[in-house]
């Protein structure tokens, strides 16, 4: 989706907060691939993550006002909003249990023509399998499921300073295999 | 402050992706404006990752956008209370304040309007005010006349009422004074017989012109004796001299105030007791 930029960021930024629907049209076709790889990240029933898509959108455009330019690029915050709406329809308690039915028809309809995508094998989380064991779980837990440091030290019985540390020695090489 | 140790300590990686703490956003958030570095690293690591999700990226189905697109302009067509469209729709920004001009024209027309109609009945009440008022005075005027007038009439009709006690009283002795040509009787002398008062009725009297003025006469022993003057204010009975003897009395047209010896070519009525 590299296609020319018609707007530059600030300008599209201006004409969001006005609320100025060709602006969102364009929005929606510069940024909605790479969002919803971000989606599918997190949430691999496709047919979810169109709802998850559209309601990243949804919010991006109602919320528009509470972007602060100076806090950072347009696309980083878009990716939290849908970093965050993934997650939440992830631990939702509808998906656990669509979940464990999905795992329990698996079973029985083997390769069934599933709308399942591997999610490994996509974006950001194709890189965090390149990562030691210990850095992938942590930057699985907290950045693809949402849980806190907190969390994580008593889920996996590590110190919450390790984890504090480690986390972060673990996104530092992260950006090195981005880099790359 | 150890910049370079900030800026790989892993914080700028965890602050782009939300993994950071509430301090810890907090705090990167104050240093990247006062550190230039922090704010290129920050920056440098978004751009970073922005590429790699652009390079990964998955299209998503065709009906999604439509979806969305439809969800918007509904969310719009509900929120949307007052439009904010600078760029957009350059015929309503336009004609609204024409509008609303057209407004104020007629607000303005109408009250120079009101204005005008107001003065034009405050001058016509202001006339009707003056003509009201002028009549007023005239009634007044008219009623104060007729007040005096009446008080004149009460006075005559005193006068009437005492010279009809007069008339009435039975030791009054009328004598007629009669014209001396005709017989025509012109006044009338009453005299009491007790207390010799004389009044005299002398209402058919001709006028008399100025500088003259009738004097009453009454024959004692065949001479004249003044009786008294004919006030011409007096109307009705008019109390003249006391005479305590007469044979006769007589009217003599007389300079005015009288005179001693009467003017006998002037005698002008006379009647016998």
């Amino acid at each position: 989706m590299n296609t020319t930029n018609i707007y530059s960021e600030g300008e599209l930024v201006a004409m969001l907060k006005q609320h100025q629907e060709p602006a969102f049209n364009y929005l929606y076709d510069h940024y909605s691939a790479s969002l919803y790889s971000v989606i599918l990240n997190i949430v691999p029933d496709k047919e979810l993550a169109n709802d998850v898509l559209q309601e990243v959108f949804l919010k991006i455009w109602r919320q528009i006002d509470t972007y602060d330019t100076t806090k950072g690029r347009l696309f980083t915050w878009m990716l939290n909003v849908a970093r965050n709406a993934s997650i939440d329809i992830v631990r939702s308690k509808n998906f656990q249990n669509s979940q464990q039915n999905r795992e329990l028809t698996e079973s029985v309809y083997e390769a069934g023509g599933s709308t399942e995508i591997d999610i490994d094998k996509i974006g950001l989380r194709k890189i965090v399998h390149k990562l030691k064991e210990d850095y992938k779980v942590l930057v699985e837990l907290s950045y693809f499921q949402g849980y806190t440091q907190d969390e994580i030290s008593k889920m996996l019985s590590i110190p919450l300073g390790t984890v504090k540390t480690r986390l972060r020695t673990a996104l530092i090489q992260l950006k090195q295999v981005i880099k790359q | 402050m150890d910049i370079q140790a900030y800026i790989h300590s892993g914080i700028i990686e965890s602050y782009v992706l939300g993994l950071a703490s509430t301090e810890e956003a907090i705090e990167v958030e104050k240093l990247r404006l006062q550190y230039p570095e922090i704010d290129k690293a920050l920056e440098d690591f978004s751009v970073m990752l922005e590429k790699e999700a652009f390079e990964n990226a998955i299209a998503p189905p065709a009906d999604v956008k439509s979806k969305i697109i439809a969800a918007i302009s509904e969310d719009e067509r509900k929120t949307r209370i007052v439009p904010i469209l600078p760029f957009k729709d350059a015929d309503t920004n336009v004609s609204a304040p024409v509008r609303s001009l057209r407004v104020w024209r007629f607000a303005a027309a109408a009250s120079i309007l009101l204005f005008i109609v107001s003065t034009a009945f405050n001058i016509y009440l202001y006339n009707r005010y003056n003509e009201k008022n002028a009549a007023y005075i005239a009634l007044l005027t008219d009623r104060n006349s007729l007040q005096a007038n009446n008080q004149v009439y009460q006075t005559r009709m005193k006068e009437w009422e005492s010279a009809l006690s007069v008339l009435h009283d039975p030791k009054m002795a009328m004598i007629k004074l009669a014209d001396v040509r005709g017989q025509k009787n012109l006044a009338t002398v009453f005299w009491d017989r007790n207390n010799k008062d004389v009044y005299l009725v002398a209402n058919v009297l001709p006028e008399v012109k100025t500088g003259k003025q009738y004097q009453l006469w009454a024959l004692v022993k065949g001479k004249p004796v003044n009786a008294g003057m004919i006030d011409p204010a007096c109307e009705g009975v008019c109390k003249m001299i006391t005479t305590p003897q007469a044979e006769a009395f007589a009217i003599t047209l007389e300079n005015e105030g009288g005179s001693s010896t009467p003017t006998m070519k002037e005698l002008c009525v006379m009647g016998k007791v």
